[in-house]
């Protein structure tokens, strides 16, 4: 299968799938996953004074989930933690050259940004973010 | 950016030997051997001397009388012949048919669709190695049986049948046995006149001829019917003008190919692949460890999503399995037989070497998987097992 460039490069050196240290400040991690898709996505968050700060992430997945979620990482840095909610895979999905038929493995990485942002909103709540 | 590319899929097809293409350029061209060869004249005569040596080189290669080669367009189409020729022919005889589950599409689509026309199909069990017990197929024969059709190396995982054994069992029963022969000539000895078989497909571009032509070999006396019409070439059991520099070509690599002398060196170089593969953890052999041809080494990274693994090793050309099935997203039927779950399956890759094949292209192809595997784990830390079937 040939790959759109912006897809291979992100998939052959993607930028951040480092973990956070232990007890790192702000971090709050969200995972989905589809077994019948062959996908799971797992994304660190650090947010600092609702800011997205850092994101890390790590994924099992075909190259185009690898390589959007490379881009949703890069994206999300320096938003409000208010971007968690508004990653639009489908609007995203034509410029970023994924088939349509990938668009529901790209569905996973909105979902764990929602957990992301569950877990900071109760961060919140609780005051500690 | 890289610089070196290495081909590993010689089980999909092979590049054409140059001395292959010397012989096949002779028959092309205003001043080749390139006359019609049903042709009475002179020149035809002489295109129907190269039809007639390229025949013989074909029957030498398996043992055979050469007036039982027959030219047809590949072994997929010598496949179709043998299964509905024979179903067809021999319709008194009965409507069972044997084949396995690990058998290429060729034979299982023209399985199905024998089915559908009312024939009963088989498909004898196999061990979890992809090796069909002897006793097994015995248990499958029925009275009415009239063909059992099982390939000699597995294209997608190199498992080598007992053909003698299993040809054993159709002789004493008296059903026709089928071989496709397409993956194992050149690499693993057929003879014909050593073993109970009735019918062979046989390809060229597998064995570094051309792609387009292959043969069916087909034991005297086998009552068959051709599946197409329209003259009286190849004893009528395959019409069609003869492509003489395809044929040519075909018996010239057939005749370079000998197995007492290629073999060896095939086995060092999967040997040496499989000896560096084996040290990554998630590594394991798909098929039997012994009983395999010398060519083919199937292995699952567990754990690694396979396209992604494929993607990454863009450098090196290896398939999913069948490269009749690498535009197919399904994992590979093969497996799925094997017991493989659809993950693992799918966390598969065949390689393949050939005559070309050095050493130096092993140790790149090893330090690039091992590479590559190791990113793609990292990557997916922590990621859910799902290997399991």
């Amino acid at each position: 299968m040939d790959y759109p460039s912006q897809i291979e490069r992100r998939f052959l050196s993607p930028n951040r799938k480092k973990d956070f240290k232990n007890n790192a400040l702000g971090v709050v991690s969200g995972e989905a996953s589809d077994r019948t898709l062959n996908v799971w996505v797992r994304l660190q968050i650090q947010v600092i004074d609702s800011v997205i700060q850092t994101v890390h992430f790590n994924v099992y997945g075909c190259p185009h989930t690898v390589a959007v979620v490379d881009w949703a990482a890069e994206w999300l840095e320096g938003q409000s933690a208010k971007a968690l909610v508004a990653l639009d895979m489908l609007k995203r999905r034509n410029e970023l050259g994924v088939p349509v038929d990938r668009l529901g493995k790209l569905l996973l990485i909105e979902d764990a940004a929602a957990v992301c942002k569950m877990q900071l909103d109760q961060l919140n709540m609780q005051g500690k973010s | 950016m890289k610089v070196k590319e290495i081909y590993l899929d010689y089980a999909a097809t092979t590049p054409v030997d140059p001395e292959v293409i010397e012989v096949m350029t002779q028959c092309l061209g205003p001043s080749g051997d390139s006359a019609n060869p049903s042709s009475s004249h002179a020149a035809g005569r002489r295109a129907k001397a190269r039809i007639d040596i390229a025949r013989g080189q074909i029957a030498e290669r398996i043992c055979a009388p050469a007036e039982n080669i027959w030219f047809t367009s590949g072994a997929t189409e010598s496949d179709n012949l043998a299964l509905f020729g024979v179903m067809q022919a021999n319709k008194q005889r009965g409507r069972h048919m044997i084949t396995s589950t690990l058998e290429h599409k060729a034979v299982l689509d023209a399985a199905k669709i024998l089915e559908s026309q009312g024939v009963d199909v088989t498909f004898v069990r196999h061990n979890a190695d992809g090796v069909i017990n002897p006793h097994d197929l015995a248990a499958s024969i029925r009275d009415d049986t009239v063909l059992v059709s099982i390939m000699h190396v597995n294209n997608e995982t190199g498992v080598l049948q007992d053909i003698e054994a299993l040809g054993e069992c159709c002789r004493e029963r008296g059903v026709l046995f089928h071989v496709d022969a397409a993956q194992s000539t050149g690499k693993v000895p057929l003879s014909v006149s050593d073993y109970p078989v009735d019918l062979v497909s046989l390809t060229a571009h597998k064995t570094y001829g051309p792609m387009g032509v292959g043969a069916i070999y087909i034991r005297q006396g086998v009552k068959i019917s051709p599946i197409i019409h329209g003259g009286e070439q190849e004893g009528g059991y395959r019409p069609g003008t003869l492509a003489t520099h395809q044929i040519a070509g075909f018996g010239k690599a057939f005749a370079l190919a000998d197995p007492d002398r290629e073999a060896p060196l095939l086995k060092s170089r999967r040997d040496q692949l499989w000896e560096g593969l084996r040290k990554i953890e998630c590594a394991s052999l798909n098929g039997h460890a012994t009983q395999r041809s010398p060519h083919v080494l199937n292995v699952t990274f567990h754990g690694i999503e396979g396209e992604s693994l494929r993607a990454a090793l863009s450098d090196i050309a290896v398939s999913a399995g069948s490269a009749c099935n690498s535009n197919i997203a399904d994992p590979s039927h093969v497996l799925r037989a094997m017991g493989l779950s659809d993950a693992l399956a799918a966390s598969s890759l065949r390689f393949s070497v050939g005559r070309y094949t050095s050493e130096s292209d092993i140790d790149y192809v090893l330090g690039r998987v091992e590479q590559e595997v190791s990113r793609l784990k990292e990557l997916a830390n922590g990621a859910p097992d799902w290997t399991t079937s």
